[in-house]
């Protein structure tokens, strides 16, 4: 499941997470992200227990897609230890976001 | 029985002509975007003698043959160009804009784009420079916009983009009546490099430079990568195998975009591997 983030819960939940953390920056008038959003959900349901999966609204939350400089969207950051360990920007397939979040488990 | 085509094909060149009458044989739906014109590159040829069966015809005679042939099987072709080609999983959503397509299987023909990309362009991609004005324009609300159009086709992009934007530039690069609004500013001028920090901030003109946030380069085709996000690219030509497979499940591709030799026949005989490989793999999903 893919549980929806704001701006004031984004560090706390980064600090308390005791798994690899994946956020979906998205904006609901982006085209590529309305199709990444169905393709998120799918490997979240896949890496249950294993993975967090968050999105944000890049709109609503200026202040985390600031700090992390989120300049094009859609982009999926993957966070590990509280740190971004990887970035995708851009639509990827299905099987591409996996491999690279399965990477971090 | 959904929705869905069978195969959505993009190009109409040999390649993409030869892939939608195969797939129509093998009686599958197909949808088919392409030009009305078949392909610019095939109606400018003087001459050509290397098509088996067909000797001593210009270009133009060769694509009056491949319309009748289309029209033969009535196979009709979609003039809209799609943005992109996203890889669902088990099937693709073809994006025009605000339109969308769903099909099991692509084939990409869209031959090969022979302007070089700007300096800074690749860089830049996604940090203020994009393929496809009418689906960014929201990101340059209030801000400064450089459109540089290869076709007419930029100019409607342009007068869309200028509602939204506090300063617009068009930069054309071809010849013409252009048919912009009041608001927009024509440069007559060659852009020669797209400059930054974090993201855009200048474009270096022959003759001067101007500060922008975004630039959009409008072409006829963009190039693979950008069409079908997540394929995988060889040299500059999308990477297939003999089967003409992409690494992309269900997407196969043809024609000049896989490689050399540029030439019709070799284009129109991938088209037709690319078909009937598509048909066995949507044999394979049932």
């Amino acid at each position: 499941m893919v549980q929806e983030i704001k701006d004031v819960d984004f560090t706390k939940t980064l600090e308390e997470a005791s798994t690899p953390i994946v956020v979906d920056f998205w904006a609901s008038w982006c085209g590529p992200c309305k199709m990444l959003a169905p393709v998120i959900d799918e490997i979240s349901e896949e890496l249950d227990d294993k993975v967090k999966f968050l999105k944000l609204n890049v709109d609503e939350n200026p202040v985390t897609s600031t700090q992390y400089r989120v300049a094009s969207i859609p982009t999926v950051m993957v966070f590990k230890g509280g740190k971004v360990v990887d970035t995708l920007v851009g639509f990827r397939p299905k099987e591409a976001i996996k491999g690279v979040i399965e990477k971090h488990i | 029985m959904d929705n869905k085509y069978d195969i959505a094909i993009i190009g109409t060149g040999p390649a993409g002509l030869s892939a939608a009458i195969n797939s129509k044989i093998r009686n599958k739906s197909i949808i088919l975007f392409g030009i009305r014109d078949l392909s610019n590159k095939l109606v400018k040829a003087p001459k050509i003698n290397n098509y088996l069966g067909f000797y001593d015809f210009t270009g133009q005679q060769l694509k009056d043959q491949f319309q009748k042939h289309i029209d033969y099987m009535n196979i009709d072709i979609v003039t809209e160009k799609i943005n992109a080609v996203y890889a669902m999983g088990s099937y693709f959503t073809l994006m025009v804009n605000e339109k969308m397509y769903e099909a099991k299987s692509v084939i990409i023909a869209t031959g090969m784009e022979h302007t070089k990309s700007l300096k800074g362009e690749e860089e830049f991609l996604g940090r203020g420079v994009g393929y496809c004005a009418t689906c960014d324009a929201p990101l340059y609300r209030g801000k400064t916009v450089t459109i540089i159009g290869y076709n007419k086709e930029a100019e409607e992009e342009a007068n869309y983009v200028a509602e939204l934007t506090n300063k617009l530039y068009y930069v054309p690069m071809y010849e013409g009546n252009y048919s912009i609004k009041e608001n927009i500013e024509i440069v007559k001028d060659k852009p020669v490099e797209i400059r930054g920090e974090d993201r855009v901030k200048d474009i270096v003109m022959k003759n001067k430079d101007i500060a922008t946030d975004g630039v959009f380069i409008l072409k006829d085709s963009v190039a693979p990568n950008q069409l079908v996000p997540g394929i995988e690219m060889q040299n500059g030509h999308i990477k297939v195998d003999i089967d003409m497979k992409t690494n992309i499940q269900g997407c196969f591709a043809a024609g000049d975009c896989v490689g050399k030799p540029y030439q019709y026949i070799k284009a129109a005989g991938q088209g037709q591997i690319a078909a009937l490989n598509a048909v066995a793999y949507l044999d394979s999903l049932k």
